[in-house]
């Protein structure tokens, strides 16, 4: 169309298509600061996962209580963020919540979104029977708060940290399972997939060439947002006291932990608090930076 | 469409909603076993031969010996009679109908007040975001309501208790009402209060006024925190919406018509863009709801959700199985006013 | 010469995330009185943006960088072009946005009253949770509730002998001007047009119209409301206490009453049928048609010295298409309307414009007398779309070669060389002016001298 781009290959027009993506997103700087600090977030969680030793701890899976000092105590030398009841330390808590509740949050939103982008998609794809039926029973979990419905199948399911994941994907496939069969649904009625039926284009290959690659970027960005959702969902339900075993390092139960102090020690509650919504706003961030890169329209 | 063909159609919808609902927890509450059900109806204060008798009895009621659709049945037609169990937690022990009765009022007076506070901030923050956009007042909302949105409901709690409860001072937060107050008064027995069990209201009724003052202090952080929790959502659903309205064609038009700019947001803008917030409002309240359970939580508030943590902390199965019940009814519901309401004020449905 | 329109050396901008769009590059027209100008061109070539920019509605990301919009004299687009032609490196979305919002506010008298606009797609141009009704009515409210009331007071002092008399005066074949005469004689101005109105109509019956036009007596007014309307007449629009936000109401819902009635004569006139019913109506509940004309009434309402239309017809059918047509050359009969008529197809125009003016690539490269344009075209670009119109008598269908320039990134020199079969060597380097060749026939092409 212009004397420019007119030349060149398919490879070339898809660097620069890339080279724009990229320019758009870093142009965001907000997008920017929140990839910054997710990574720094992803950064601890994989040292603690390979070396805790490097960063001075020894337990990275319990809390380590000091029960000759149990009051909070504000913030010093040798406990930077203070320490909350019974005479945790705060900060080294904190570092080993951050990949607990990371790994975990990724889990949920992993299996969830998997799973529930699978039926949806297959449930809006063949339609029918199937499709009324995928419907009633996502029907049926929308119509309890999650929350809720969270604490009723975490009650069955038993009260420890894994289950407490288990239980948040269930709750949340049906999410997953409606928007992938909404998305779906409306690029089926797109004139081009008609006109590749028309053309003889088998079922399948119509799924995989068409429907799925138009229909996934916004799952892609939903899931981006949801790790953050979820994340706080997940240490919503520690602070209630989801879990029985008294020393799980997670960023929720932390801050329950200095609830009954909060007038004399607030930083107690404050810190694990604040580490939490930090990485909501980053993850928030990035994934509106990914919406400008990914929506089409945004692009203009 | 004719409206009421719509409404008809919604209503019919619902009975294979609330079936699936109460099978649902049925089945949740089957999952361990005859034993939950059991326990779900065992008064806990029987022992001995007089719980043995019972049992029996409520094998041969629920039909516990045959298979599960059966039982599914007797248990519903229990349910539907008003029978929903017992519950056994500190903070109440005894049928679940009683104990709905006594924490149900709080949160519905809770949650409503909530949602007037979202609806009177939100809608001109948002409306007000979108029409001045970019301007230093649209930025400072964005990042508030951005912050406000990544932050766990229980950390603006904790926040609002920092602030306005230990450095200023201001407010109490925790319980409904200092207990010092009422202990004097006839209509305030054992921690109950008579007649509709929200000490604010019946506080007003009996003419305390220090007594009802009291109690609308205890009431305005919880309230103010299920507020600022949801509102965030509202704020950025609510700017996105008006500024794609802003951009249509009609609004051009509009324009060229040479209507003032205000008359432009006022009332062509904003009626569309308000309109999909009403099927909004379906999810403000599963928000609601659930946030009630947290902010009862944290301030001791004598509500639903309050009873529902104590139940799950201590195990009690009845209590579970009943509050989930009850709030998918209650969600359920909420939907059903939605629909109807939207039907009946967007014209492409009415006419 | 008086022109109602003069567009003089207009040039847009748009900032994307792809580059700087450049729409108008340099546009020069002038309308006359009661003329109806044609504006053809293919798709992208700035039509639609000229139109937009002489009423002054562009999106944040627009750069006037220079030009002026004249009408009568005032330059409508000043405040853009002088933010714009000054910041054009650090140019500011929001600084932008604020400048159009002061230009509304100030064009908002002359839009909807001197000039208005009727765009392109009808399903969408209408607010979908608005009656019809009302949004006539607006407009009408808007810029004219002292006719308004005026015609509300004439209802309800006119007798059942004046209407009689009137009916008689009809019947017996008297014209537009013997009513006026005889309403003015009796001091009841503003019920003349509701009494023609109704005889007009080709809808009803003659013993239906009677009893309408009787009808018209029977409105009652309560003391209060004769003080305000008589208040809006006199002071000629709502003014002083009126303008309160909350007292304004009582009056505004008298007006809008009385708004609804005229938007029924209004588009009785566009062949609606049924107008008291399809006032009362939403926009999804009428067809597309429908809705255009609608959108006309609107337009036409405060009868306007100019009107731009873009593409009015492409989303409907021959028929309607026709009907419209019409319209405009009965409202340029009687109103001295002037018409800027905005289209792709070259032969809606032929059938009603005086003039017709050849875009490309944001230029104007060909203006003159529609005969002229189809007798002799001067441009090759003109020559070679007229030549693109299939007739009767075509055997074999021609197209251009080559494709429309990207206007992020235009030729140097004249913006068809790429294409134009006569192309010469000052043509790919400096643009040809627009120069009249011969009397009303001007061309921008070096084939005609400098």
């Amino acid at each position: 169309m212009s004397k420019k781009t007119s030349g060149g290959t398919v490879n070339t027009r898809r660097w620069d298509n890339i080279k724009l993506s990229f320019s758009v997103f870093f142009a965001n700087t907000a997008a920017v600061v929140g990839l910054i600090i997710v990574l720094v977030y992803l950064a601890d969680a994989f040292i603690m996962q390979i070396d805790p030793g490097l960063l001075g701890i020894t337990y990275a899976n319990t809390l380590v209580p000091n029960f000759l000092n149990p009051v909070p105590t504000a913030p010093s030398w040798q406990h930077p963020f203070g320490t909350t009841y019974p005479g945790v330390d705060l900060y080294t808590s904190t570092l080993k919540a951050i990949r607990i509740d990371l790994f975990y949050s990724f889990l949920v939103v992993g299996v969830g979104a998997v799973v529930g982008s699978v039926i949806g998609v297959i449930s809006a794809a063949i339609g029918g029977m199937m499709d009324e039926i995928v419907m009633r029973i996502t029907d049926i979990f929308f119509s309890i708060p999650y929350l809720i419905l969270a604490l009723a199948i975490g009650f069955i399911l038993g009260r420890t940290l894994m289950n407490m994941s288990l239980t948040l994907a269930l709750v949340w496939w049906p999410i997953y399972a409606r928007y992938t069969r909404s998305t779906t649904l409306s690029t089926k009625e797109f004139t081009f997939v008609e006109a590749a039926r028309a053309s003889g284009v088998s079922r399948i290959k119509i799924i995989f060439r068409h429907i799925l690659p138009n229909s996934l970027p916004p799952v892609f960005i939903q899931i981006s947002l949801d790790l953050g959702a979820i994340m706080v969902i997940f240490s919503t339900l520690a602070f209630i006291g989801f879990i029985t075993n008294a020393s799980v390092p997670e960023l929720g139960y932390l801050t329950s932990l200095g609830l009954n102090y909060v007038q004399i020690a607030p930083w107690a509650v404050i810190f694990p608090g604040v580490v939490i919504t930090i990485f909501a706003l980053a993850v928030n961030l990035l994934g509106d930076g990914l919406r400008d890169v990914i929506d089409p329209r945004r692009r203009s | 469409m004719n409206i009421w063909a719509y409404i008809i159609r919604r209503l019919l919808l619902l009975i294979p909603t609330l079936l699936g609902l109460t099978l649902l927890v049925f089945i949740l509450s089957h999952f361990s076993g005859n034993n939950i059900l059991l326990a779900t109806y065992l008064n806990p204060r029987l022992t001995g031969t007089a719980r043995q008798l019972l049992v029996q009895k409520l094998t041969a009621e629920f039909h516990l010996n045959q298979p599960i659709y059966v039982q599914y049945f007797y248990w519903l037609l229990q349910v539907l009679e008003g029978n929903w169990g017992f519950t056994n937690t500190p903070v109440f022990s005894g049928q679940v109908t009683a104990a709905i009765e006594l924490f149900l009022p709080n949160t519905v007076v809770l949650t409503v007040a909530a949602a007037i506070l979202i609806w009177i901030i939100g809608v001109p923050l948002g409306i007000y975001s979108a029409v001045s956009r970019d301007s230093a007042a649209d930025h400072i909302l964005r990042v508030g309501s951005f912050t406000l949105y990544a932050m766990p409901i229980y950390l603006i709690g904790i926040a609002l208790i920092i602030v306005l409860g230990v450095y200023f001072k201001v407010l109490p937060f925790s319980g409904v009402v200092s207990p010092t107050l009422v202990s004097s008064f006839s209509w305030y027995i054992n921690g109950i209060s008579y007649p509709t069990h929200v000490i604010l209201i019946d506080a007003l009724i009996h003419g305390a006024w220090g007594v009802a003052f009291d109690a609308f202090l205890h009431f305005i952080l919880p309230a103010l925190t299920l507020a600022l929790a949801i509102v965030a959502s509202i704020i950025r659903i609510l700017r996105s919406s008006m500024l794609e309205v802003l951009d249509q064609d009609y609004i051009r038009l509009a324009r060229s018509k040479g209507l003032p700019e205000r008359t432009v947001n006022n009332i062509h803008a904003q009626k569309n863009a308000l309109l999909p917030m009403i099927t909004l409002f379906g999810l403000t309240v599963a928000g609601l709801l659930g946030g009630a359970v947290v902010v009862e939580t944290i301030f001791s508030y004598p509500g639903i959700g309050y009873w529902t943590t104590q139940a799950f902390l201590n195990s009690d199965v009845g209590g579970i199985m009943a509050s989930t019940l009850l709030f998918g009814l209650i969600l359920v519901a909420a939907n059903l006013v939605v629909d109807v309401i939207y039907a009946f004020i967007d014209p492409r449905i009415r006419y | 010469m008086e022109y109602t329109l003069n567009v003089l050396n207009i040039k847009e901008q748009f900032y994307t995330r792809r580059g700087i769009y450049k729409a108008l590059n340099g546009v020069d027209l002038q309308l006359k009185k009661g003329e109806i100008l044609g504006l053809a061109g293919e798709s992208g070539c700035g039509k639609t943006t000229l139109g937009l920019a002489i009423i002054g509605l562009v999106p944040r990301n627009a750069a006037i960088i220079e030009g002026e919009v004249l009408i009568n004299g005032r330059d409508l687009i000043a405040p853009l072009r002088e933010y714009a032609s000054r910041n054009s490196k650090k140019f500011n979305f929001r600084k932008s946005e604020n400048i159009i919002k002061k230009l509304n506010q100030q064009l908002a008298s002359i839009r909807g009253s001197m000039i208005s606009m009727v765009f392109q797609d009808p399903m969408t141009s209408l607010n979908p949770v608005l009656r019809i009704g009302f949004q006539i009515s607006e407009t009408l409210v808007t810029h004219q509730p002292e006719m308004l009331a005026k015609r509300k007071l004439a209802r309800s002092r006119v007798t059942d002998i004046d209407l009689r008399d009137m009916l008689e005066l009809l019947k017996n074949g008297a014209d537009e001007k013997a009513i006026r005469v005889f309403t003015e004689s009796k001091g009841l101005q503003g019920i003349e047009e509701q009494v023609l109105n109704i005889w007009s109509r080709s809808d009803l019956g003659e013993a239906k119209k009677e009893k309408m036009i009787v009808s018209l007596r029977s409105t009652k007014l309560g003391s209060f409301e004769r003080a305000i309307l008589n208040g809006v007449k006199d002071r000629r629009g709502m003014g002083g206490w009126m303008k309160i936000p909350g007292l304004s109401r009582l009056p505004k819902s008298i007006l809008f009453k009385e708004g609804y009635r005229k938007a029924v004569e209004l588009i009785s006139t566009l062949e609606v049928p049924n107008p008291e019913e399809v006032v009362k109506m939403y926009p999804h509940e009428l067809s597309g048609g429908m809705r255009q004309r609608i959108i006309i009434a609107i337009a036409l309402a405060n009868n306007p010295e100019l009107v731009i239309m873009d593409e009015p017809t492409s989303a409907l059918d021959v028929t309607v298409q026709a009907q419209i047509l019409e319209l405009m050359r009965h409202l340029k009969q009687r109103f001295n309307t002037s018409f800027i008529l905005i289209s792709h197809d070259l032969s809606v125009l032929s059938e009603v414009c005086d003039r017709i003016a050849i875009m490309y690539g944001g230029r104007i490269v060909e203006v003159a007398e529609t005969d002229m344009i189809f007798k002799k075209p001067l441009h090759p670009y003109t020559t070679m779309l007229i030549s693109a119109v299939p007739t009767f008598q075509t055997t074999e269908i021609k197209g251009i070669s080559g494709a429309v320039p990207d206007m992020r990134d235009p030729p140097d020199g004249c913006m068809f060389n790429p294409r134009c079969p006569y192309v010469m060597e000052k043509c790919k380097i400096v643009n040809p002016h627009l120069g009249e060749v011969e009397q009303d026939h001007s061309v921008a092409c070096y084939l005609y001298g400098d």
